[in-house]
């Protein structure tokens, strides 16, 4: 495969994790514009394990998920309690906080005669690891899309459970599941960490992809980004969000036809799309549909 | 028996996969007072709002005046001489009393005669005129009924519909809305009202019509009405009138 | 130490002005239509660049300029209405209708952006100014003609605001529409027309205050217009969302805490303070500095 193909698969894979994260929060009832500070806050911190501490991948990466669980449950908690624009705003403020942050972050290690870290607005260099353990441009894919499918498998487990029913309650009808002895505060704050773990490790690995992340990779575009991708996508399922990611990425950013008219096309598809279908892709009343009509043709 | 100016056929409203109305079919004669009983969630407040526009019936015909007015905007309806006293009253809460009557001529550009029926309608409801500058909303409910009255008057309909006047009112207001209506309906206003209280309707009334589980039930005068034992005991208990 | 302290003050309120000009044209769509616009800045740049355009091949003057820049602001929010907003803003449309007017505002900011882009490529163009003139001095304060204009505007727009809510025909239909939707449908107003003469209506204060923007830092450049989106929601939040009043409150707030954090300690600073502070705001008292300055109690967002 082209290693020019090879990159968009990559892309479509690690911004998956970023639109998994927006549609996480938006089942249970929240539209955030911030979760790229938690996609950064995983870059960096796994950045900084493995290029500065010789922390093997997994290891950081599994940190980098904790670094952004707990970051993302600092922001939730006082902003939880709110809604609509309110908490997008909220979060989109955190987001930029975090941003300025990561520009104000100097941190820096001489490692083998070379300085390495966070060095401010010049960003992060130096994430090698897995170059230098000589990782295929193919095995990093595959190890990407298998934790994708991971998250998908999850995701469709959770689904299936009483905890899913709850989140999506939770989502459609807060008033109606503490009616019915849900704690939803502590439901959001769950589903609020967990998001931003999901977020975190997909900058982990998308830092350990491009080697090098500066703090304007981070920005609200890529924020309202994820949140569009999961909305468009649609919330009926969590292919939803991926296929947002898909059509973005991998069909038009990748498609030479449409050199420097991509948004335009791809603006105008969206708004029209969502005349036509106001509550995504693959909402709901589409899944619900397809579920049935698989059922019956098992039964048939 | 004088024309019909509405004409209701086989109307449909759903909501959803919820059909609230299940085929409805009446008809109000011009110049009377028509009105619809009902129990509770039978599809009176969704027979008013599709006829005012505010609701799209998904099928059947509504005629005003010979002209097919179902599906229209509501903009467009009040425009052709109906309108609505809606179910708990609906009044701006944050606007003036006579912001509120303002906005019911909203469609008229005649200042002067506007101005006139401002004044008319405070003669004929003095504690509204007292309350000229106050908001609405720190009305009481027998007033914003009659605000809620006079306002849809505003616009000088030639049928005002009217969704349970009375309800959550005392007896004496319920009273005067009554009075109100014939009152109205002898200058010449068509009236057809939608009521749970049968009772004060019956004095009024030309016609009755009963609407139950989206269906009308009973077309007849009050006379047959207070006849029919059924409909006598569901809603003017076992005292005769 | 004092002079400091009132020059940045009187930066702080001229800068607000614009601010405050960008937030009243956002917040009336929030606040009638309640629906948020995320192409209201691209919108206002795409008027920016339109004037620029006129700029370049015919240099007219400042009236000419400041015309074009509403005039392009204006068809372009037109557009974005049509496209995003009417079809989801029937009676019933409630929250799913909400976001999907945001998502496809998000998509049309999308295409807006790329197509000025396009049309002027370079990353940077001058911009002629509103006054080319040395600065009024105020005894000891100096005073740019053009942020003087920026809050004479905003002052303006207040005024005819307030009037055209309140004493036009047209104020009262927008009035009921916010009060009492369904009451407003049946007193015979079109709703969906108003929202849509409101919606023009704020892209024209958009690109008012954008042309008042691009003429005071005699540039233009992509950035436009996400930077406009923000500021205006910014501003929006920090005073009250949809309340007018605040969005002005809001925007001279926000100008005030820029010019002064940005006097305290630095650029980079600036925009972490006013960031910090919306969402301390958020955290605490959502209904705003308006409704803080009114001592109203914190309703439920």
């Amino acid at each position: 495969m082209d290693e020019y193909a090879l990159g968009v698969l990559t892309n479509v894979g690690l911004f998956s994790f970023l639109a998994l994260s927006a549609y996480l929060l938006l089942v249970a009832g929240e539209m955030s514009f911030g979760q790229q500070a938690f996609f950064g806050v995983g870059a960096y911190a796994a950045g900084i394990g493995t290029a500065m501490w010789g922390w093997p991948l997994p290891v950081a990466a599994l940190a980098a998920m904790a670094l952004g669980a707990a970051a993302a449950w600092l922001v939730g908690l006082p902003t939880l309690r709110l809604r609509g624009l309110y908490f997008a705003m909220a979060t989109l403020a955190a987001a930029e906080m975090f941003r300025i942050l990561f520009e104000l972050f100097h941190y820096q290690r001489t490692i083998d005669g070379e300085l390495v870290g966070p060095d401010g607005t010049q960003g992060f260099r130096g994430i090698r690891w897995v170059l230098e353990r000589g990782i295929e441009q193919e095995t990093f894919l595959a190890a990407v899309w298998a934790l994708v499918l991971l998250v998908l498998g999850a995701f469709a487990l959770v689904e299936r459970t009483r905890l899913g029913a709850t989140l999506r309650m939770v989502g459609e009808d807060p008033e109606l599941a503490a009616v019915l002895g849900v704690n939803v505060a502590r439901v959001k704050l769950g589903v609020a960490a967990a998001a931003g773990a999901l977020a975190a490790l997909g900058g982990a690995l998308y830092a350990h992809h491009n080697t090098y992340v500066e703090p304007r990779n981070f920005d609200i575009m890529l924020g309202v980004h994820s949140l569009a991708y999961a909305l468009i996508g649609g919330l009926g399922t969590a292919l939803g969000p991926l296929l947002g990611v898909a059509l973005d990425i991998g069909l038009l950013e990748s498609t030479r036809v449409f050199q420097g008219y991509r948004m335009i096309v791809f603006g105008g598809l969206v708004a029209l799309l969502l005349i036509v279908r106001p509550r995504g892709l693959l909402d709901e009343l589409t899944v619900n549909r397809v579920a049935a009509a698989l059922r019956r043709r098992r039964t048939a | 028996m004088s024309e019909a100016v509405l004409e209701i056929s086989d109307v449909v409203t759903a909501y959803g996969k919820i059909e609230a109305l299940k085929g409805v079919t009446l008809s109000v004669a011009r110049g009377s007072i028509t009105c619809l009983l009902g129990p509770n969630g039978a599809g009176k407040t969704t027979l008013m709002m599709t006829a005012s526009g505010i609701l799209r019936p998904r099928r059947g015909s509504i005629r005003f005046g010979g002209a097919e007015i179902a599906g229209r905007a509501p903009h467009d309806i009040v425009a052709r001489g109906i309108a609505l006293v809606p179910e708990n009253r609906l009044v701006f809460p944050h606007m003036t009393v006579t912001e509120n009557l303002a906005a019911g001529a909203y469609q008229r550009d005649d200042k002067g005669a506007i101005a006139e029926d401002i004044a008319r309608l405070f003669t004929r409801f003095p504690n509204l005129k007292e309350r000229a500058a106050q908001d609405a909303g720190t009305l009481s409910g027998g007033e914003q009924q009659m605000l809620a009255v006079a306002r849809a008057l505003m616009s000088r309909p030639k049928l005002l519909l009217m969704d349970e006047p009375s309800l959550g009112l005392a007896p004496l207001i319920v009273e005067e809305i009554f009075r109100i209506i014939a009152e109205l309906n002898r200058d010449g206003t068509t009236i057809f009202l939608v009521e749970q209280n049968a009772h004060m309707a019956l004095k009024v009334a030309h016609h009755f019509y009963l609407i139950e589980q989206g269906r009308v039930t009973f077309s007849g005068s009050p006379g047959a009405l207070a006849e029919d034992e059924v409909i006598r005991r569901a809603y003017l208990g076992s005292v005769r009138h | 130490m004092l002079v400091d302290l009132l020059q940045n003050t009187l930066d702080g309120l001229m800068l607000g002005s614009a601010y405050a000009l960008l937030a009243l044209g956002f917040t009336l769509i929030f606040g009638v239509l309640r629906r948020a616009n995320l192409a209201y800045g691209p919108a206002i740049m795409l008027g920016a660049y339109a004037a620029t355009w006129v700029h370049l091949q015919f240099h007219p003057g400042v009236l000419v300029l400041a015309a074009v820049t509403i005039a392009g602001a204006t068809l372009a929010g037109a557009y974005v209405e049509r496209l995003c907003f009417a079809p989801h803003g029937r009676r019933g449309a409630g929250d799913a209708g909400a976001i999907a007017s945001m998502v496809g505002s998000f998509a049309l900011w999308m295409q807006l952006e790329e197509a000025a882009t396009l049309w002027l490529p370079k990353h940077l163009y001058g911009f002629p100014p509103l006054y080319d003139g040395p600065p009024l001095g105020l005894g000891p304060l100096t005073l740019r003609v053009e942020y003087l204009a920026m809050l004479v505007c905003a002052t303006l727009v207040c005024f005819g605001l307030h009037r055209l809510l309140n004493r036009t025909r047209f104020g009262l239909a927008v009035r009921a529409v916010v009060d009492q939707a369904d009451a407003a449908r049946l007193a015979g107003i079109n709703v969906p027309r108003v929202f849509m003469l409101v919606f023009a209506l704020a892209s024209a204060l958009g690109g008012l205050a954008g042309y008042l923007i691009v003429a005071a830092h005699e540039q233009v450049t992509p950035m436009l217009g996400m930077w406009s989106t923000l500021k205006g929601m910014i501003a929006m939040m920090l005073g009250g969302l949809g309340s007018l009043p605040g969005a002005v409150v809001g925007g001279l707030a926000l100008g005030l805490i820029e010019s002064h954090s940005q006097w305290l300690f630095g650029p980079q600073y600036r925009d972490l303070i006013a960031f910090l502070i919306l969402f301390a705001l958020l955290a605490v008292r959502p209904s705003g500095l308006w409704a803080m300055l009114r001592r109203s109690p914190a309703p439920a967002p």
